[in-house]
């Protein structure tokens, strides 16, 4: 029993990587060629583009919650574990952030009268973060979840997507979903509003994790029959970037796809 | 679908501010606390600047996802802006948020937590100063904003459609502004007509009123000829009017009376919305 991880991410059309406000961490690191049969976490965000700082936000909380997947089995079954691992991260990004502002202030560069606000203000992004334990003696592979905001996990067997979360449907999608900020210390909020998920998987059956647009696009394909788990595996599992960007491409020109940053972790069970 | 355009960096769209800058804006308007009209349009124009800079603000800078002119009409129909940006008409924001002629400190009071008020100090950047001096030539400040908006569309003909932002008295010197109003939404791009909003300061006293969809609870006739001229919210506007509180229909306009007009920097998506949980 294993899993190979791959992770795609594109900018939205227009900016850099630099700019590119998702972010993913996983542990064992992402790697297509290598057979993964440890426990498996993986956390994926999408920092808002009205935020400032947002993909660092978005960094730091999936390097934070997938320390805190790795380090607890159980985090992901719990709401309030998860708002604890989520309000962690927000404690880092306090002391993060004065040491950012201090930089600027040494490199010449002090924050700006239209900076402050949203500085003061902390950054927003979405969170999804999933473990993978594998049980020899059943050959099955048993999975849990969390989830704030509208990135998703897709479980697939063959062709069927098997479950959705937390959105499961393309019209759920929005312009304000649920985002963790920066300097959220509600513990009850948080709870409040993380979704947990759990179940089983078997050998070959796969897992996508997307960021919003093209998780959208994930649940529109398979509403109007298709198959998209499959055609994302074309370029995941060989890390063809260069492909994916430009099937990327396509589909926001023909308008199938808004344009945003794109972010796939796909967890492969061979 | 129109009004869905996306607005970015390679796709940007254009605000253009109207100012009323004649003698009349030197007359209070009504209220509890008596402003200028010149002071309540100048203050307006500056905080929708600011909320703008902050909304389109990144950490390497604030992004230009719109360009902005401020034009004011009174003795003369031109560029507004004050300091470096002087004379200049349609400018790219980043320039703007660099720009202000000035930063003011000024005070006010907030909610202190615990039932009380509280004083805080905070920047006011100012790019316009008031002005209240000679006629209201607003026929040809809209033609002025028209032929700028037609520039802009030449070269940016799949934009999200520009908005023109009037902030006046309504009291024209030049002939009745309807007719140069109904050609600015005649003005289009591929993602719709051109959007003209007003701002109406007065002296009046009847209720502020905030994107109203008739005119029957507006006191005169002044009033009336500005939302006449209003364009209708498109329907994601409406959709963030009615969050903010706003009651809101189908006939509702992008018309304000006496009261504040920021919250219409907060109708424009730029990306996902950075809200709260609530």
């Amino acid at each position: 029993m294993g899993v190979f991880i791959s992770s795609l991410r594109v900018p939205k059309s227009g900016s850099t990587p630099r700019e590119c406000e998702d972010a993913v961490a996983a542990f064992p690191p992402a790697d297509p060629e290598t057979w993964l049969t440890d426990p498996v976490s993986v956390a994926i965000s999408d920092g808002a583009s009205e935020s400032l700082l947002a993909g660092e936000w978005a960094a730091l909380l999936t390097d934070s919650v997938v320390d805190a997947v790795r380090d607890d089995q159980y985090l992901l079954h719990d709401d309030r574990h998860v708002a604890s691992a989520l309000v962690d991260a927000a404690v880092q990004w306090r002391r993060w952030v004065g040491e950012y502002v201090a930089r600027r202030v040494g490199n010449g560069r002090p924050i700006a009268w239209y900076e402050r606000p949203k500085l003061d203000r902390g950054p927003h992004a979405t969170v999804l973060a999933a473990r993978f334990d594998h049980h020899p003696a059943s050959l099955s592979t048993s999975w849990t979840a969390a989830a704030l905001g509208d990135t998703c996990l897709f479980h697939t067997r063959g062709a069927r997507l098997l479950h959705a979360f937390p959105l499961e449907s393309a019209a759920a999608f929005g312009n304000s979903p649920g985002l963790v900020n920066g300097f959220s210390h509600d513990h009850a909020l948080l709870a409040h509003h993380v979704q947990t998920a759990s179940g089983t998987a078997d050998q070959g059956d796969q897992f996508f994790l997307c960021t919003d647009a093209l998780a959208a696009w994930f649940l529109a394909e398979t509403e109007r029959g298709g198959h998209p788990g499959e055609t994302l595996c074309n370029f995941t599992r060989s890390g063809d970037l260069a492909g994916f960007e430009t099937w990327l491409g396509d589909l926001r020109s023909a308008g199938a796809m808004g344009n945003d940053d794109v972010t796939v972790v796909h967890v492969d069970l061979g | 679908m129109t009004y869905a355009a996306e607005i970015s960096r390679s796709n940007p769209t254009c605000f253009l501010f109207l100012v009323d800058q004649s003698a009349s804006m030197g007359d209070p308007i009504g209220g509890e606390v008596p402003q200028r009209k010149a002071d309540v349009v100048a203050d307006a124009i500056n905080r929708l600047l600011t909320e703008l800079s902050v909304k389109c603000a990144k950490e390497e800078g604030v992004r230009d996802y719109f360009h902005v002119a401020v034009i004011g009409y009174g003795h003369a129909v031109g560029s507004a802006f004050t300091g470096t940006l002087a004379g200049r008409d349609l400018v790219p924001l980043s320039e703007v948020a660099e720009n202000p002629a000035r930063v003011e400190e000024r005070r006010k009071k907030v909610p202190d937590g615990a039932g009380g008020l509280v004083e805080t100090a905070s920047s006011f950047p100012v790019w316009l100063d008031p002005v209240a001096n000679g006629g209201t030539p607003m026929c040809r400040a809209l033609s002025y904003a028209e032929s700028l908006v037609s520039r802009w569309l030449a070269e940016h003909p799949g934009c999200f459609p520009p908005i023109v932002l009037n902030l006046t008295d309504g009291e024209s010197t030049d002939g009745d502004p309807t007719a140069a109003a109904s050609t600015i939404p005649l003005q289009v791009s591929t993602d719709g007509s051109v959007l003209l909003f007003n701002l109406h300061v007065s002296g009046a006293g009847a209720s502020p009123t905030t994107f109203p969809d008739s005119d029957a609870s507006l006191p005169d006739a002044y009033s009336r000829t500005l939302f006449g001229m209003s364009s209708p919210l498109p329907p994601h506007m409406r959709s963030y009017a009615a969050q903010q509180g706003f009651g809101t229909s189908d006939a509702t306009r992008g018309f304000v009376y006496n009261a504040d007009i920021a919250s219409v920097v907060q109708f424009l998506d730029i990306g996902t919305r950075a809200t709260d949980l609530r």
